[in-house]
């Protein structure tokens, strides 16, 4: 199991992107990580934007490969579920994730 | 769908009602409804409600907020920090830090803040004689430590929002400590209460060089500094030193960081979707941008002396009267052009027309 997320928009407009193997992860961390990847349900449809964007707030596109299709989810820092924040927040805090600059 | 497994979403929790329907309730209800929304405003602890519907009444009625009695609003106070690390990360505004008029706090991300916002109020009252974001003396809400690690500022349609940094994009600390940024989030409020740009393609990337226009603007008039003596940088040094000098170069877009993708004329303009997309950048609003802020960096540089003076009045007044929600890159230069021509003289008004000549957006 691996998720990317590519984070965009912002104050900057840059886009970053971070990938987290679930392989590279210690045993108890790959369950935590899995419960974390099954707590934000990212198969749930995202709460609706408000009618107008946020000017410069960041936006989300996870996107988690497992057996079949690859799932890729988009949000908004305005209808970012909290599950799926703390999950990027959990990635973000892994020494063995990935990142880089640009799409 | 806004709910989540728990049933509700947990923001829903520390909001009361959305607050243009407490504004509606407030003007339009009948009188149950009006006392029920007034008391509402009055004792909620929810400001950012309360501001977002202070701002509908000031749009609506045309009245001056500050004067209001019974919306808790101090008159005289003309900024307020909020610390969010204190109280759930992402709840606005989080926990009162430095209200107006109190002397430093510990916290150097709420002292930059309040230094940014009180020095960019300054600017727009002096310059233009504009009394907050509304004109009517709006107080400005910013709230710092927003999430974690985060790597990003922006305003929420009635507050200002500042991340700490990764430390990995931006360098910690430095989203507060760049006054340009502050006044470039700042700049998209009155955007928001005046031409009210939509936030998508050339309408988007319009607001997103407004905000960089004025941003620039508040830096060279705090160092006291000329056309020629600006940097015309934006965010300069505010990122981890491997990615760049700064986030965007008006004079010369596309040189900031390594990576930076902005066009400097309508020839490289990138006509991208608007799809939620993060590698789209709501239909590339802060790539298109390049465009517009390198007009504006050419027509101030052709007229000499400090940038605000001239070029700034004129790209103000376009801002604040002349344009609409839809507004496309050729119909603000040609404000720009009539603009100049009404404030100063024919040869503001070429020298404004040959700038957007310069970009490819007149010929």
């Amino acid at each position: 199991m691996k998720l990317i997320i590519f984070r965009g928009g912002g104050f900057a407009g840059m886009v970053a992107r971070t990938e987290l193997d679930a392989k590279s992860l210690p045993r108890d961390d790959a369950e935590t990580f899995a419960s974390s990847i099954a707590r934000a349900n990212l198969r749930e449809e995202p709460p609706p934007p408000p009618e107008k964007s946020w000017p410069d707030a960041q936006l989300y596109e996870l996107c988690l490969e497992e057996s079949g299709p690859t799932l890729n989810v988009r949000y908004s820092e305005e209808n970012l579920p909290e599950d799926v924040r703390l999950l990027v927040a959990w990635v973000d805090g892994r020494p063995e994730r990935v990142e880089s600059m640009g799409p | 769908m806004s709910t989540t497994r728990e049933g509700i979403h947990p923001r829903t929790l520390c909001s009361i009602a959305p607050p243009d329907l407490l504004g509606r309730l407030a003007v339009e209800g009948d009188p149950r409804q009006r006392e029920a929304a007034v008391r509402a405003l009055a004792t909620s602890a929810a400001i950012r409600s309360q501001r977002a519907v202070m701002g509908y009444l000031n749009r609506q009625l045309n009245v001056n907020i500050g004067k209001m009695v019974g919306f808790g609003v101090i008159p005289e106070r003309r900024l307020t920090i909020y610390d969010n690390k204190t109280n759930g990360r992402t709840f606005l505004p989080g926990v009162r830090a430095r209200d107006w008029g109190e002397p430093p706090v510990k916290d150097a991300a709420v002292n930059q803040a309040y230094d940014g916002s009180s020095a960019t109020y300054e600017f727009f009252r002096d310059i233009y004689q504009r009394n907050s974001l509304d004109g009517a003396g709006l107080e400005l809400i910013s709230s710092v430590h927003y999430g974690v690690a985060f790597d990003n500022a922006f305003w929420d349609g009635t507050q200002m929002v500042y991340g700490d940094g990764s430390g990995r994009i931006f360098q910690i600390g430095g989203l507060t400590r760049a006054v340009d940024v502050i006044a470039h989030e700042l700049t998209h409020g009155i955007t928001e209460l005046t031409a009210a740009l939509i936030y998508s393609k050339q309408p988007g990337a319009l607001n997103e060089s407004f905000s960089d226009v004025f941003g620039s603007l508040v830096k060279q008039f705090t160092l006291n500094q000329t056309a020629a003596e600006a940097d015309w940088l934006i965010g300069e040094g505010i990122l981890v030193p491997e990615l760049g000098t700064a986030l965007r170069s008006m004079i010369n877009p596309g040189t900031a960081y390594s990576g930076d993708q902005q066009p400097g004329h309508m020839d490289h303009y990138k006509d991208l979707p608007d799809n939620n997309d993060p590698r789209n950048d709501n239909g590339g609003v802060h790539i298109n941008s390049g465009i517009p802020n390198h007009a504006f960096a050419l027509a101030a540089r052709a007229m000499g002396g400090y940038a605000w003076e001239k070029a700034g009045k004129i790209w103000y007044t376009v801002l604040t009267t002349r344009l609409r929600a839809n507004s496309q890159f050729d119909e603000a230069a040609r404000a720009t052009v009539d603009v100049a021509g009404t404030l100063f003289s024919s040869t503001e008004q070429d020298m404004v027309h040959d700038a957007w000549k310069q970009v490819g957006v007149l010929s």
